[in-house]
């Protein structure tokens, strides 16, 4: 069944979208797609300065498809800059259901950064050329916010910092309970440029050089005569002269669990959406309803994080616990059989929640396919923005962790893992020696002398050594847009007339969706926020419906493909699922020689659809 | 974006309003003399009044005040906390502690106050726009305390010691409706399109006979729910459901047209949310929907304002949210049940606070609270008698004048996202929602009536003491009107502003405001205070010139060479007793460990490069200090944590809460517990030279306190 899906899902993003009169069209892999319109360079890592010149360049360039807005200043006063993309020529942004991508809500997390921009320079530049992104542009609009937690996002890029640093917006806080506030942050205490570790010489340190001399090791034997050095920690200085470092650095709360969904006071203080980082986001997804999915980059691990409905606590003896995840596994042995990405959640959900999964284990099993080595997971709630997305406004939502150990590169010995020895082979090998530093003498003003150094450099762990970027961005934005192109699409697939009499008719109407997406989450219906599809039923003057009782109508009895339910009225609403076919049978009388009927489908954001058929009697 | 157009309409009529304020009263209540900015209670004062009066006594007393807006209404209008304290005294910690070697790159550390550095009471009305009694009681505590301090000694070391953090205005919008527009509005004003017609608050009510008040319209009709009051022909008194009558039947509605044709009337007012179901605490229910307000926890910029105004300020363990009606006080919790209160701050809430309060509105005190040691005794004679099982596990139902809201016979919540519930459980600190005004009580010769008096029968008494004390201006007379759309009928009945919410001008008033002052300041003298009562020092060692020395060891022989003169050189031994004062301790039960909470500590400090620390280090903690007072506490069980999941964003596992100086014992840590209120740290350092050392005690809740090590 499933495999059946995604066959379809193929097919539509083969050969659904035609060119509607593009001006450059390209067809061929090896040709053109407007790269150069706009040169920019993947290859490395852009300060808020420059990837906010990039927006707005862009939106010059290409205004007739983009906009730049702020969406408010962030805590140090950034503002807070938002793409939006559509052929606004075919209709206004607002009006399009749309995709939002957030990148780096962590501050450190700035691949996400390159990963939305990409996403918008590859639609924008590649618009003219190629009829997929084309088709994509002129039905949907595209919301990319690069960097959410903008500040930290700038530090991390622009100055010295560890691979984790700064992560947080910065609300100042007390990290430490000494009464004062981010008074004891790190600092390039050799001025590399780099953010390393500190180790002191100590005869009870437990660390002593690699026999390369690059690296710091741990001591197993406590015999071992080697000379010994103590760990003292991150770069920096003893600030508040309290005789601990670094204890108070930089940060408020973790701003993916500063949002209103199971938000907890522990991990997303001081309050809900506290940070005008967060805030800005969250007013601007309440002000724009026609968001349909969204998307937020973050890193590490490569991993599809996909929102899940509330599930449902079984109760189960171990054995049948033990039973059931057999049971699961065969299951999912046997869809790997033909496809290798397929996938399968031993998740149990309400029964008013099956299509919320079922879509969603679609849509991740195609991610898996086209990000290729990224692993598909349920996602966390507590605060989290993409929990928000799905459970406060009930959109689907992904996070992306973007990145993770360079084993296709590094393993070598084909264990799986990346050890200490080949992560530094790839450095000298596939980064031709870029990224590591080696230990060396610094004088401490509050130790005297000490090592710094045996790590990696900035973008080497969490973030990307540039050179990686863009195949990984390019993939990225593939999944970003084959989910658009499973948004909704309400049609009218068939108007079928069978006479009982020579002026009285049935007449079937059958909708469909041939997409993944329902044209509402089953968590949207839940809010009460849903839209419903409505089928509305017009006629010429002499055509009238005769209103029969809501309930299913046969043809003829004893065929039962002949059943359908009857459309209780002119208007009838109802929620098309994924991949779902509604039929409707409507009694028309015909009181003239000549009338006509029309059908007109209106869905929020499945689109428009109306076919009209003529009728005639003749002797 | 335009905005509400109600508002402007009625803005219109506020000249008539305020000519016709001064008629009401025929009688001045006294000024008092020796304040700088006079105020009387003869009148509401509304938005305009209020913070007319807040900018002239910041100007007036600058040593004494400090304006601070702390955000804006939907409509831009200010939100001020008027500081009060002495602006003269108090530490700001940050001025003490030189940094070094600083990154400095991001500056986001706003400088410290001083008087962040004093333990904190706020008090705040009007949170609900038409109960704004509280505004006024507001103002009064404000005026007691500035003309106090030039001459009461109790307030003026009150004012030095402590501060006041008063916010006589939560939701400016819906007070300048309920005063200046003449509307009564509960809610904020949310420009919000309530109806989806594409439009924002373009229908709400309508001043029709354009008094400046939207008062009501009643009209005979067959289905009405409304008589007319057998007694008093101005009353009309609703029919219960399904109950018959040979009177005539009326509909009363406010004074509104349908504005926008649509068919519906008043479908899309300026009138927003309510702000007390709009804060973080149990804002969601357990199915993880939405419980509260608005769209999300604090999505209204009023409460914005004030989650971030105390995320800010943490010094703050008092907190009063004044509404209106009924001359009650609600403590903690209404969102949970009272096992979500730690039975330590029960304690204080019901033996200490409340005990006051009823003794202040004059009250029975429950025996339980009178021999809380005898609390089993009160339990075993609840038994059978009561079916609230939070009653039973206390050992007493609540008193009329002081309760929670959480409803517990029924268990079920009383609302989602209070301001109460989340400053005690969040922020910590004692708060408590008093809901000022009993015209029972409060009106001097009000006939003797029960609080099961029926409801018409308090309405006839209200009416007729208007009638003789204000000239029968605070209800306006029917009068014939014709109802463009409803046809015949008549407008009339209280002007907005005393419909029951709110304490009546001039002695009533004076009288809700001099009780809860009382309370307030009873409150005040009960927090804690942070003391260095002690230090003393011993050198071990002294030398007037010393030189640097280095060691050469062999194993069993040492030579150590001389090296540069250093000076004069000491070790010495200090010991400080730093002691909680106040009467209560400097942080609710689990206050410490809530987030952005810390504990008490103590700093040593001197010149960085003249001495070092040989026994314990320049800071420590020293835990949560208690205060003087007797906290008549483990009576009842302990509370449970399997029901904490009740209501979300709270810390969990509260009975397991440690505090990180009992956690982390480390050979750096020389403090010793004297008693519960009191610590003795022990430092030995050595000093190279001279300099000068300070100790300093630094407390969120119980205040900052600085002095200087003499060497004997």
């Amino acid at each position: 069944m499933k495999i059946k899906i995604i066959m379809i899902s193929i097919f539509i993003l083969t050969f659904l979208f035609s060119s509607e009169g593009q001006k450059k069209l390209q067809t061929s892999p090896g040709g053109y797609h407007g790269e150069l319109d706009f040169p920019i360079s993947w290859k490395r890592y852009y300060s808020y300065a420059e990837w906010t010149k990039i927006m707005h360049d862009l939106a010059r360039q290409y205004s007739h498809l983009a906009d730049i807005q702020s969406l408010g200043k962030s805590r140090m006063g950034r503002e807070m800059y938002l793409l939006t993309i559509t052929n606004k020529s075919i209709g206004k942004a607002e009006d399009k259901p749309a995709m939002w991508v957030d990148g780096a809500i962590h501050g450190n997390e700035v691949n996400g950064i390159t990963c939305s921009l990409y996403l918008a320079w590859y639609l924008l530049t590649r618009y003219d050329y190629d009829p997929y992104v084309n088709h994509l542009v002129n039905h949907y609009t595209f919301y990319v916010l690069p960097g959410l937690n903008v500040d930290a996002n700038d530090s991390y890029v622009t100055w010295p910092n560890t691979a984790n640093n700064p992560r947080e917006p910065y609300r100042p806080e007390d990290d430490d309970g000494d009464g004062l506030y981010d008074e004891d942050q790190t600092e390039d205490v050799d001025g590399d440029g780099e953010l390393s570790m500190m180790y002191i010489e100590d005869p009870k340190g437990d660390f002593k050089f690699s026999s390369d001399g690059r690296r710091f090791i741990r001591i197993s034997d406590p015999n071992d005569p080697a000379r010994r050095f103590r760990l003292l920690g991150p770069e920096g200085f003893d600030n508040d002269g309290d005789g601990r470092l670094n204890e108070d650095d930089l940060g408020g709360p973790d701003p993916n669990r500063n949002f209103p969904a199971d938000w907890n006071l522990p991990q997303g203080h001081p309050y809900p959406l506290s940070e005008p980082e967060t805030r800005n986001v969250y007013e601007f997804w309440l002000k724009h309803p026609n968001i349909f999915a969204s998307f937020h980059y973050h890193n590490i691990g490569r991993l599809i994080m996909f929102t899940t409905p509330p599930r449902l606590q079984l109760s189960l003896t171990p054995e049948q616990r033990q039973q059931r995840q057999q049971q699961f596994e065969q299951r999912l042995a046997e869809l790997r059989q033909t496809n290798k990405y397929a996938q399968l959640f031993d998740i149990e959900v309400p029964p008013e929640y099956q299509e919320d999964l079922r879509v969603q284990t679609e849509i991740v099993t195609m991610g898996a396919r086209i990000l290729k080595n990224y692993r598909p997971t349920p996602s966390g709630r507590v605060g989290q923005a993409q929990a928000a997305s799905y459970e406060m406004v009930g959109r689907y939502a992904y996070l992306i962790e973007l990145w993770g150990t360079p084993d296709f590169d590094a393993d070598e010995n084909g264990d799986g893992r990346v050890s200490d020895e080949e992560f530094l082979k790839w450095i000298d090998i596939d980064l031709t020696g870029e990224g590591w530093i080696n230990p060396h003498k610094v004088k401490h003003p509050d130790y005297g002398e000490i090592w710094i150094g045996g790590t990696a450099k900035k973008h080497i762990t969490r973030t990307p050594p540039a050179r990686y970027m863009e195949e990984e961005a390019l993939r990225n934005t593939h999944f970003v847009l084959y989910c658009v192109s499973q948004f909704p699409k309400v049609e009218i697939s068939e108007v079928k007339i069978t006479p009982l009499t020579s002026d009285l008719f049935w007449i079937d109407v059958t909708v469909k969706n041939d997409r993944a997406y329902p044209t509402s989450s089953d968590r949207a219906v839940q809010l009460g926020k849903a839209t419903l599809d409505k089928l509305i039923f017009n006629s010429s003057a002499g055509i009238s419906l005769i209103e029969l009782p809501a309930a299913q109508s046969a043809l003829d009895l004893i065929n039962r493909t002949s059943f359908a339910p009857v459309a209780p009225g002119k208007e009838i609403e109802f929620r098309l699922k994924g991949h779902d076919a509604r039929t409707f049978r409507y009694l028309i009388k015909m009181t003239t020689p000549e009338g006509w009927v029309e059908f007109k489908v209106i869905s929020k954001n499945g689109g428009q659809d109306s076919k009209r058929l003529t009728i005639k009697a003749s002797s | 974006m335009g905005s509400s157009p109600i508002i402007w309409k009625t803005a219109r009529f506020i000249l008539p309003f305020l000519l016709f304020l001064p008629f009401i009263l025929t009688w001045s209540s006294p000024v008092l003399a020796s304040s700088k900015v006079p105020i009387k209670f003869d009148s509401f004062h509304g938005y305009s009044g209020t913070v007319d009066y807040l900018k002239a006594v910041s100007r007036a007393y600058p040593n004494l005040t400090e304006l601070i807006e702390i955000g804006r209404s939907s409509l831009g209008r200010p939100i001020y906390v008027l500081v009060l304290t002495n602006m003269k005294t108090g530490v700001a910690l940050d001025t003490l502690i030189p940094l070094r070697n600083s990154r400095n790159e991001v500056k986001n550390v706003p400088p410290m106050k001083r008087h962040q550095g004093k333990p904190g009471q706020w008090i705040c009305g009007a949170t609900h726009g038409n109960e704004f009694t509280g505004t006024e009681v507001c103002l009064y505590i404000i005026d007691k305390l500035l003309t106090g301090y030039e001459n009461d000694l109790e307030i003026r070391r009150l004012l030095d010691e402590k501060v006041f953090y008063i916010c006589p205005i939560v939701n400016p919008d819906g007070v300048y409706n309920s005063v200046e527009a003449g509307l009564s509005q509960r809610g904020n004003v949310m420009l919000r399109d309530d109806d989806g017609d594409g439009r924002i608050n373009e229908d709400g009510p309508d001043d029709l006979n354009r008094d400046g008040f939207i008062t009501q319209f009643r009209y005979k009709d067959p289905k009405g729910e409304f008589v007319i009051d057998e007694v008093d022909s101005r009353l009309m008194v609703r029919l219960q459901p399904g109950e018959k009558t040979n009177k005539e039947r009326y509909s009363v509605i406010l004074e509104d047209i349908d504005n926008d044709k649509d068919g519906k009337r008043g479908e899309d007012p300026a009138s927003g949310i309510d702000l007390n179901r709009n804060f973080p605490e149990g804002w969601f229910r357990a199915d993880g929907f939405p419980g509260g307000q608005g769209d999300y926890p604090t999505s209204a910029p009023e409460v914005q304002a004030l989650a971030e105004f105390f995320t800010n300020y943490r010094n703050i363990l008092m907190a009063q949210f004044f509404h209106t009606s009924g001359g009650f006080t609600y403590r903690p919790m209404g969102s949970s049940p009272d096992t979500a209160v730690h039975r330590k701050d029960a304690a204080v809430y019901d033996f200490i606070l409340g005990k006051k309060y009823l003794e202040i509105i004059g009250e029975p005190i429950p025996e339980a609270w009178q021999q809380p040691e005898e609390m089993e005794k009160f339990k075993a004679a609840l038994r059978g008698r009561t079916r609230n099982r939070y009653a039973l596990e206390r050992g007493y139902e609540f008193p009329r004048g002081w309760r929670v809201s959480y409803n517990e016979n029924e268990d079920r919540p009383y609302g989602y996202g209070l301001q109460a519930d989340w400053i005690y459980r969040q922020y910590g600190a004692y708060s408590v929602t008093t809901e000022l005004w009993n015209p029972l009580k409060d009106i001097p010769g009000f006939p003797e009536l029960k609080e099961d008096t029926p409801r018409s029968e308090i309405q006839r008494a209200l009416l007729r003491y208007q009638d003789e004390k204000y000239g029968g201006k605070l209800f306006l007379s029917w009068k014939k009107f014709r109802h463009p759309e409803l046809g015949e009928g008549e407008i009339g009945g209280w002007l907005p502003a005393y419909s029951g919410n709110n304490a009546y001008p001039g002695e009533p008033l004076l009288n809700v405001c001099e009780k809860h002052w009382q309370f307030e300041l009873f409150r005040a003298k009960l927090l804690p205070e942070i003391v260095i009562s002690e230090v003393k020092t011993k050198f071990l060692y002294q030398a007037d010139s010393s030189l640097s020395a280095t060691v050469n060891q062999e194993i069993d022989q040492a030579i150590i060479k001389k090296g540069q003169p250093k000076g004069k050189y000491s070790i010495v031994e200090i010991k400080a007793i730093i002691e909680n004062k106040g009467e209560l301790p400097t942080h609710v039960a689990r206050g410490a460990s809530l987030a952005l909470n810390r504990e008490d500590i103590v700093w040593l400090l001197g010149d960085r490069d003249k001495i070092k620390f040989l026994i314990g280090s320049p800071w420590q903690r020293l835990g949560v200090l208690e205060g003087q007072l007797k906290i008549p506490v483990g009576l009842a069980q302990e509370e449970s944590t399997s029901r904490e999941s009740l209501s979300s964003g709270q810390p969990t596992l509260s009975s397991q809460i440690r505090l990180r100086s009992e956690t982390q014992p480390t050979e750096s840590q020389t403090v010793k517990i004297l008693s519960p209120s009191a610590r003795e740290v022990t430092w030995v350092i050595s000093i190279e030279g001279q300099t000068t050392l300070k100790i300093v005690a630094s407390s969120q809740k119980g205040g900052t306190k600085v002095k200087e090590v003499i060497l004997e």
